[in-house]
């Protein structure tokens, strides 16, 4: 008992970091990532006796995690749209932590446009750089989806950086 | 140009990552994330079963909470907790950071739960709201108000809230107390009690929940009483227009509004029912009171 504790300490400690930066880039907002991992640890936690023999358990927390990123992104996307209080709930925070353009100002202003699954399937390729059979694992979906959305994405990067380069994009 | 596309994305990609906080990915290891479980012993009495079910409430929160149901929020309690050293300078630095209009105000009572504080500060004509959690600030707007007499024995709300918080809902009322009330503690309208804190003429309590205040149980010299509050979406609550105040956001585009405004058209709309431009507490429209010794 005391063995599985531990075991499920070490996980935590071992693995939050992780989840939570590929959270951040696939949900794009980090009071979003915190809960989504919150969430995805409290799942890992009750099911912790099967999944402690899995031989990765990190990669069932991951499936959990974006699977709970792209079936909440309608719903999340809905609830800021409808918002109405008469008190702003959440009014700029200096922190840094949300501001979307610095340094690769348009390659990430363009990776923030993607659609979710898109984006989180770059991000599990290029920032956890998963092999495409464990990002198909993740997002519970087919090799060649895995590769198809991903080409999308990468088409739709590219397309963006070559309009804001070209010069005749520019107003004038 | 994929090869350079891909070689850019990583680096992007680490740039945005290094973003998040150490403290962030910290604070969420701490957290006890193992399933609480739940020995229900029969009661033995009648006495003990109405003791049990009034209490339902409130353990249903709580452990709903710790199922990560509204983790959020996670830490939160239903009575106040001591505040952890440098917790309470830590909030009002993040608190006048985000807003000037607090920086100009001293603080009337704070309230802490878990590693969340609720203040409020307010002078003589201001009132201002301000919730810090581990990795937010949630500000309320300043509003007007002027000098208040709440009748001893009963308590005035400055503010009764719902908002949401990371797609969490939560709600918070505060206010004033009359002279004897030593105890307040919010009754919301499923069930739920949460012991506000107590003082310095003011009281606060906030919940992780879309549940709407509904009453309070005070306690006082001569016993206790409750004083409901109808705080429907129907309910119309005006006080009186404070000198120089207006009586909504959008009369007052400044910030400084008074009286009451609801949002409508969704579930997730707010309702805040302030009653901060100097009107007694018998202007509160359907409020009532009942008392026990």
């Amino acid at each position: 008992m005391n063995s599985r504790r531990a075991d499920f300490d070490r996980f935590v400690a071992d693995s939050t970091d992780t989840l939570l930066r590929a959270a951040y880039l696939i949900v794009w907002d980090l009071g979003e990532a915190e809960d989504l991992v919150q969430e995805t640890l409290f799942e890992v936690a009750r099911r912790w006796p099967r999944v402690r023999r899995m031989e990765r358990p990190l990669g069932y927390a991951r499936r959990i995690l974006v699977n709970r990123a792209l079936s909440g992104a309608d719903r999340r996307a809905r609830r800021r749209r409808e918002l109405v209080v008469p008190m702003p709930p959440e009014p700029a925070l200096s922190t840094g932590a949300n501001d979307v353009f610095d340094g690769q100002d348009e390659l990430m202003g363009a990776l923030a446009a993607l659609p979710p699954r898109q984006r989180a399937v770059l991000v599990l390729r290029y920032f956890l750089d998963l092999p495409e059979a464990e990002v198909a694992a993740a997002l519970k979906c087919s090799l060649g989806t895995v590769k198809s959305t991903a080409s999308r994405g990468l088409a739709r990067l590219e397309q963006a950086m070559r309009e804001t380069n070209d010069p005749r994009s520019i107003p004038t | 140009m994929t090869e350079q596309l891909e070689s850019d994305l990583r680096e992007a990609l680490r740039a945005r990552a290094a973003q998040v906080p150490a403290a962030a990915a910290a604070r969420l290891s701490e957290l006890d994330y193992r399933p609480r479980t739940r020995r229900v012993r029969p009661p033995v009495a009648i006495g003990a079963m109405a003791s049990a079910a009034a209490a339902a409430g409130t353990l249903a929160m709580i452990i709903s909470l710790g199922a990560g149901a509204s983790s959020a929020f996670a830490g939160w309690t239903a009575k106040p907790t001591k505040a952890a050293p440098g917790q309470l300078a830590a909030a009002s630095a993040a608190c006048q950071r985000s807003q000037s209009s607090v920086a100009g105000l001293p603080l009337a009572l704070a309230d802490t739960r878990g590693p969340f504080t609720f203040a409020v500060y307010a002078n003589r004509t201001s009132i201002a709201s301000c919730m810090q959690g581990p990795s937010f600030v949630s500000l309320s707007e300043s509003q007007s108000s002027s000098p208040v007499s709440v009748p001893a024995d009963r308590v005035m709300l400055s503010s009764a809230h719902r908002s949401q918080r990371g797609g969490k809902a939560f709600g918070f009322a505060y206010g004033r107390t009359g002279a004897g009330v030593s105890a307040v503690a919010l009754v919301l309208d499923d069930g739920t009690e949460v012991q506000a804190t107590v003082d310095n003429g003011w009281f606060i309590g906030w919940w992780p929940s879309g549940a709407q205040l509904k009453a309070a149980d005070l306690t006082t010299p001569t016993g206790s009483a409750t004083q409901t509050f109808d705080l429907s979406s129907n309910a119309v609550i005006r006080s009186p227009q404070a000198p120089g105040g207006c009586n909504t956001n959008k009369d007052c585009p400044g910030g400084s509004a008074s009286g009451s405004s609801a949002g409508a058209g969704s579930d997730t709309q707010g309702d805040m029912n302030t009653n901060g431009g100097g009107g007694s507490v018998g202007q509160l429209k359907g409020e009532s009171l009942s008392s026990s010794q």
